[in-house]
């Protein structure tokens, strides 16, 4: 009995912070805004995503059933709308050129300097380099199951609620999205 | 177990799926904690990278409510235009495709009265009733074959 109230409590909980529009982007914007970034790698895109990804959640708040958290939710919510995005995207094949790429030097400044030597730093680097450029060229389950695995740290559970795949579906994904990977990185070495 | 982990089996470790044989392996394997260690670590590297480029984003901040609605507002509104003015398209095109209808369908009266009115001229200018065709025929004889003479009283064809 104590199981189902604290349920009910949860739900109510979950229903009461997606009833707030404020609070939901205050708490999960950068969460969102990060899955649409590395899933599209465009800035503008992805803020567009986020922003329509908060309005969706708002104003079907009425379907929430509580059976997953609210993160989780807004997960299904993004990743149905970057798959919009990237087949709209490849209908204008004239935008491709402008999308922006990913500044792999940019990106390769946050690996850290200190008590590495400039030798490690380069190795490191070029594994970086590797795993964003596999990530790329994964199909678009394998690179959406990846970065929820090791981006945004979902279990597989999480993963296959906000993707609304199988467990076992999920685990084909990822672990092709895993060996491509390290075929990848096998090379760059 | 005394193999190296395969390929397969490190891809699996990652995910999180291990078997305490192999967890014992790893503990005094050098080689396959060495793969497994590095295999993490770019992954680590990757997520901090990741993470450290979307912070960097000025769109990383979350934006006011009120911003999202006015942005989606704003995108909204061409796409009411465009269905506006699909909609006055379609109200403007009603008439003169009715219009054109009834054009076909006048000229489908013209056609059929002209069609009657040329059975009506062809009733009409037959010398004989169609029943009484076949009689005619019996009586009928070609003048030109007895060179103007009727073949049975030999006289001349009054002309």
């Amino acid at each position: 009995m104590a199981t189902s109230g604290s349920m009910i409590a949860a739900v109510e909980r979950r229903a009461s912070e997606i009833d707030d529009l404020d609070t939901l982007v205050r708490l999960h914007w950068l969460r969102v805004f990060r899955f649409a970034l590395a899933s599209l790698r465009d800035p503008d895109a992805a803020g567009s995503v986020a922003q329509d990804c908060f309005l969706r959640a708002y104003r079907s708040r009425e379907q929430f059933r509580g059976d997953c958290s609210t993160e989780t939710w807004l997960m299904r919510i993004a990743v149905n709308l970057i798959r919009d995005h990237a087949r709209n995207r490849r209908l204008q094949f004239w935008k491709r050129a402008q999308t922006s790429a990913v500044d792999l030097e940019a990106v390769g400044r946050c690996v850290p300097d200190g008590g590495v030597s400039p030798e490690s730093g380069a190795i490191a680097r070029q594994q970086l380099a590797a795993v964003w450029n596999a990530a790329g060229s994964l199909s678009e389950r394998q690179r959406t199951v990846f970065l929820l695995r090791f981006v945004e740290d979902m279990d597989l559970l999480e993963i296959a609620a906000a993707t609304g795949m199988k467990e076992g579906t999920v685990k084909v994904h990822l672990f092709r999205a895993l060996h491509a990977v390290r075929e990848r990185m096998g090379r760059s070495q | 177990m005394s193999q190296h982990l395969s390929s397969r089996e490190i891809s699996q470790w990652m995910m999180g799926e291990r078997t305490p044989q192999q967890e014992q392996h790893v503990c005094q394997c050098p080689e396959c904690g060495a793969e497994l260690a590095g295999m993490e670590a770019a992954l680590a590297l990757f997520r901090g990278s990741v993470r450290h480029w979307s912070d960097g984003q000025s769109r990383a901040e979350p934006p006011a409510v009120g911003s999202i609605l006015r942005a989606r507002g704003s995108r909204a509104l061409p796409m009411r235009w465009a269905l506006a003015a699909v909609a006055l398209l379609v109200l403007a095109a009603v008439p003169v495709y009715r219009n054109v209808q009834e054009r076909q369908r006048q000229a489908e009266i013209a056609r059929a009265d002209a069609l009657l009115l040329e059975q009506v001229d062809a009733e009409v200018s037959r010398a004989v009733p169609r029943p009484m065709e076949p009689l005619v025929k019996l009586v009928s004889w070609d003048f030109s074959a007895t060179g103007g003479r009727d073949e049975k009283t030999g006289n001349e064809e009054i002309r």
